[in-house]
């Protein structure tokens, strides 16, 4: 063991200050990343700048939590231009004396660390989004900023959620930021609008301008000339002559003297020199530099870059590390669309103006998802949902729908029928439910809360649903 | 009242046929005979002529589809974007295809360069060129005409529509005789029941205009191919590189082909709608312009047909003699005529004055009705445009004789027609210098 300096000890690639242990990775030979899960930190020892960006994709995209939330540090202090790499790690050090003045950021990264519960998502949506959050939160990061960036293929990067795609699929980034932003985690702010290949969703592009008729760049441009005595107008050439620099009009064989006086040049002509097309405005081309397709401008895709910023609801689910989003319920035969549920409400709710009767809707609640979730996998909470609501469509009538207000929260119609005799049904379909749960789902204990309102045509239909859940915990 | 028809029944009563000569000689000589009696033997000998040459018309018609020529289409104008969607539609129902549409954005403020360019993205227009800076009609059409590549251009005005099988009839003149080297369209007025002054429009162009030129193109006298619908040969504009600065460069283009010594052909069965000013207020407009030409470019800019000159032809002397006799000659007569009466006849004006509104009326039913037998197309039917025959002595007699007036003797004057914002000034001042 060498010590290097007061309280710092090294051991092979072990370096240990006051306790806190850090992984130093120099090569990528044999290293194996699972390995840093044993440290409380990483130090990364390379003046490569591809050296240092395989090894914090690497970690950062690594899917276990408490290797992709490690706090990650740069030796030697090279100067690193690339910003995927700047925003991914933690600090840098010039040499190892500096290890003291880390130790405090080290330790509120792994404090912060330990207060996120993991919980194992449904959908890779989910996944992805709780990966970001977790960083931010960690890193009390509160805005998630888009970086103009030369190796991404959509030109920009989100480094936390970017680092974990490949060149191919970085255009994902999108579908799950816009999930985010739908299931409440995110709002987001404008900063610019990038437009991407029509075949395969890549940014880099080579844009050309181009002859409308047989798309090739290769031309030339003249001016037009009018020539004011005799009106003709004509391309420059046909005012130029082989004896001198002068310009004379084909017409009337006058000399061109002043512009603006006796002639003006009101617009250009380009010529295609392939086809010998002649137009005024190119077509505007986009070739993809990955898959090589030549895309009209109107063709590409256009998405708005936005800069996120974590909600409430956002820091709260990035602490339980758990997050539903609506796509881990969309998929669900037997349910519709919480849209649609609630547009179906309001139907039945103008219904009820007109006829007298009595309507319900109803609500069942599983009051500890995190639980539940955080022992069985992802593919058994969506075999868990599917149960539920197969248990509650046999129980009810084949007129009634059924629908997700989230993971947690089922949410049923009950038409037509007294409120006393709903709340009745209800109950009987919790006792089939704990029953059938816990048969399927050994040593997990779910607890279900349920309400019912009955439909008052005095009342919005948002104001209903607002009243079915607002008691849940 | 009473008394003034006692009064007017006898001065009829009393006329003699010396008297009756004497008191209606300018209708009697001018009028009836120039426009009705010659001009109907005429229309007659030309629909002889057209039945004996049945067979030379299906003979160039063959040969011509044989040939299958292309032909450009140029469209020149200013925020005229509004209306090419419809005239390209109108195009692409054309029975002859083989044309190029090129249209000229001569410097609009409107939307016309994003229609146009539209257009032309899609595959309607085949080139669509703009000039930024606006340099008036004639440069528009000749930088249209400048990237043309068929063998006969054939000019058109954006706000026209056209029969289906328009292109073909105007085209085909040229397969039957080779001197051909213009043709004119048929234009008729399409906004005919807009109001009464686009009614006695359409009158107009249906009977005086349309008739009339059939019959001076028989005659080998026909002037001027309409802007809104004329072809030409190619070779020809190449000759003359096309239009030189306007007002009337219609008629002026048609003058340069006749010195080269080719024929004007008036292809009535090619027809082509257009709208018609709308009231009489922009009509007067229009037709100051129009009469302005006839003094710019027949009496001074192209003067020299009337000399006996290398060039002379003498159906061009004769086609400017005619049109100088009764645009210009005929209004002043007209003038004369009527200080003949007020001088000579003071106390029977008033029943001069009655006598000739029956009987240029009378003329004007004559002729609408005798003249039916010889449309080819019509609008409507007859009925609808009899009733406002009356009006038509009012329209031309004095509504189109008071503006052919106010024109002759402001270009004669004061030269207006180079003032006219028809044209940019920066042309005009040129054209202006250079007497042209």
């Amino acid at each position: 063991m060498e010590q290097i300096e007061n309280n710092i000890e090294q051991q092979n690639n072990i370096i240990t200050f006051k306790g806190i242990t850090f992984y130093v990775i120099e090569h990528l030979d044999s290293l194996n990343i699972n390995e840093t899960i044993n440290y409380h930190a990483v130090l990364i020892n390379g003046k490569d700048e591809l050296f240092i960006r395989q090894i914090v994709k690497r970690i950062r995209s690594h899917k276990n939590p408490n290797i992709y939330l490690k706090p990650v540090f740069l030796l030697k202090g090279v100067n690193i231009i690339d910003p995927l790499i700047n925003q991914l790690i933690d600090g840098t050090l010039f040499s190892l004396d500096q290890i003291p003045f880390i130790k405090k950021e080290v330790e509120k990264i792994l404090t912060k660390n330990e207060e996120i519960q993991f919980t194992r998502q449904i959908s890779f949506e989910a996944q992805m989004i709780v990966k970001i959050i977790t960083y931010m939160y960690s890193r009390e990061m509160s805005t998630l900023t888009p970086i103009p960036y030369y190796n991404s293929d959509v030109n920009y990067t989100y480094p936390p959620l970017s680092v974990n795609f490949g060149h191919t699929e970085e255009y994902a980034i999108f579908s799950i930021f816009e999930q985010a932003e739908y299931d409440g985690i995110f709002t987001s702010e404008f900063v610019d609008r990038i437009y991407l290949c029509s075949q395969c969703s890549n940014g880099r592009m080579s844009y050309r301008e181009v002859c409308p008729k047989c798309n090739s760049s290769n031309s030339k441009t003249d001016d037009i000339i009018h020539h004011f005595p005799c009106g003709y107008v004509g391309p420059m050439n046909d005012f130029t002559n082989e004896i001198d620099d002068e310009l004379d009009c084909p017409k009337c064989n006058k000399r061109l003297r002043h512009i603006g006086v006796d002639y003006d040049k009101p617009s250009v002509i380009h010529e295609c020199l392939n086809c010998s097309h002649r137009f005024q405005d190119y077509f505007v081309k986009a070739k993809c530099l990955s898959c090589h397709h030549d895309n009209s401008v109107e063709q590409l895709k256009s998405k708005v870059i936005r800069k996120y910023k974590l909600t409430q609801k956002g820091i709260y689910a990035a602490v339980n590390g758990f997050v539903t989003t609506s796509k881990d319920i969309e998929e669900i035969v037997g349910t519709v669309k919480y849209d649609t549920f609630k547009t179906m409400l309001k139907y039945e709710i103008e219904r009820l103006k007109q006829t007298e009767g009595s309507s319900n809707i109803c609500a069942i609640h599983i009051n500890n998802p995190n639980e539940i979730y955080s022992v069985i996998g992802s593919e058994a909470q969506k075999g868990m949902l599917k149960d539920l609501v197969r248990i509650i469509r046999s129980n009810i009538r084949s007129a009634d729908v059924i629908t997700f207000q989230n993971s947690s929260t089922i949410v049923l119609s009950m038409y037509e029928i007294p409120k006393k005799s709903a709340t009745r049904i209800l109950a009987e379909i919790i006792v089939i439910l704990e029953r059938l749960l816990k048969t399927a789902f050994k040593g997990v204990e779910i607890q279900f809360e349920i309400n019912v309102v009955q439909l008052d045509y005095k009342i919005s239909h948002e104001l209903h649903l607002h009243n079915l859940t607002k008691d849940f915990t | 009242m009473e008394e003034i028809l006692d009064n007017y029944i006898r001065f009829l009563v009393s006329l003699t046929p010396g008297h009756f000569i004497r008191l209606f000689w300018f209708y009697i000589f001018f009028e009836f005979t120039r426009y009705f009696v010659i001009e109907f033997i005429i229309l007659n000998l030309a629909k002889l002529s057209r039945y004996l040459n049945r067979n030379k018309y299906d003979k160039a018609k063959a040969e011509f589809l044989f040939e299958y020529p292309l032909i450009s289409i140029l469209v020149p104008g200013k925020n005229e974007g509004k209306h090419l969607h419809k005239l390209v539609n109108s195009l692409k129902e054309q029975t002859y295809q083989n044309i190029e549409i090129i249209v000229v954005d001569d410097g609009s403020d409107d939307d016309t360069p994003i229609i146009g360019r539209s257009l032309e993205k899609a595959g309607k227009i085949d080139l669509f060129l703009r000039n930024e800076v606006r340099g008036g009609k004639a440069s528009a059409a000749n930088l249209a005409y400048r990237y043309a590549k068929g063998k006969y251009i054939v000019h058109l005005d954006a706000d026209c529509s056209y029969d289906r099988d328009a292109i073909e009839q105007i085209i085909l003149p040229f397969y039957l005789d080779d001197n051909i080297g213009g043709v004119g369209g048929n234009v008729m007025v399409r906004n005919y029941k807009e109001s009464l002054a686009t009614t006695l429009q359409a009158i107009e162009y249906y009977d005086t205009i349309s008739i009339g030129r059939r019959v001076t193109s028989y005659l080998g006298w026909y002037r001027i191919i309409s802007g809104a619908f004329g072809a030409f040969r190619k070779d020809l504009l190449d000759n003359i590189k096309g239009w030189d600065i306007g007002p009337g460069l219609d008629g002026d283009i048609t003058v340069k082909i006749r010195k080269l010594g080719y024929k004007i052909y008036f292809a009535d069965q090619a027809v082509c709608l257009t709208s018609a000013p709308k009231n009489f207020k922009i009509l007067a407009k229009q037709r100051l312009r129009w009469d302005k030409s006839i003094i710019r470019f027949r009496i001074r800019k192209h003067r020299d047909v009337l000399s006996p000159n290398k060039h002379f032809k003498f159906s061009s002397f004769l086609s400017f003699v005619e049109n100088i006799t009764f645009s210009v000659i005929l209004n002043i007569k007209w003038y004369i005529y009527a200080a003949d009466m007020l001088i000579n006849y003071p106390s029977s004006i008033l029943n001069i004055f009655i006598t000739n509104i029956l009987l240029y009326t009378f003329t004007n039913f004559l002729k609408y009705i005798l003249y039916s037998l010889y449309r080819n197309r019509s609008h409507t039917k007859m009925y609808e445009f009899l009733i406002y025959i009356p009006c038509m002595v009012f329209y031309f007699g004095f509504y189109l004789r008071v503006v052919r007036t106010i024109a002759h003797f402001q270009e004669f004057v004061f030269k207006k027609s180079y003032e006219d914002p028809w044209n940019p000034i920066k042309t005009s001042t040129h054209a202006k210098e250079m007497g042209l």
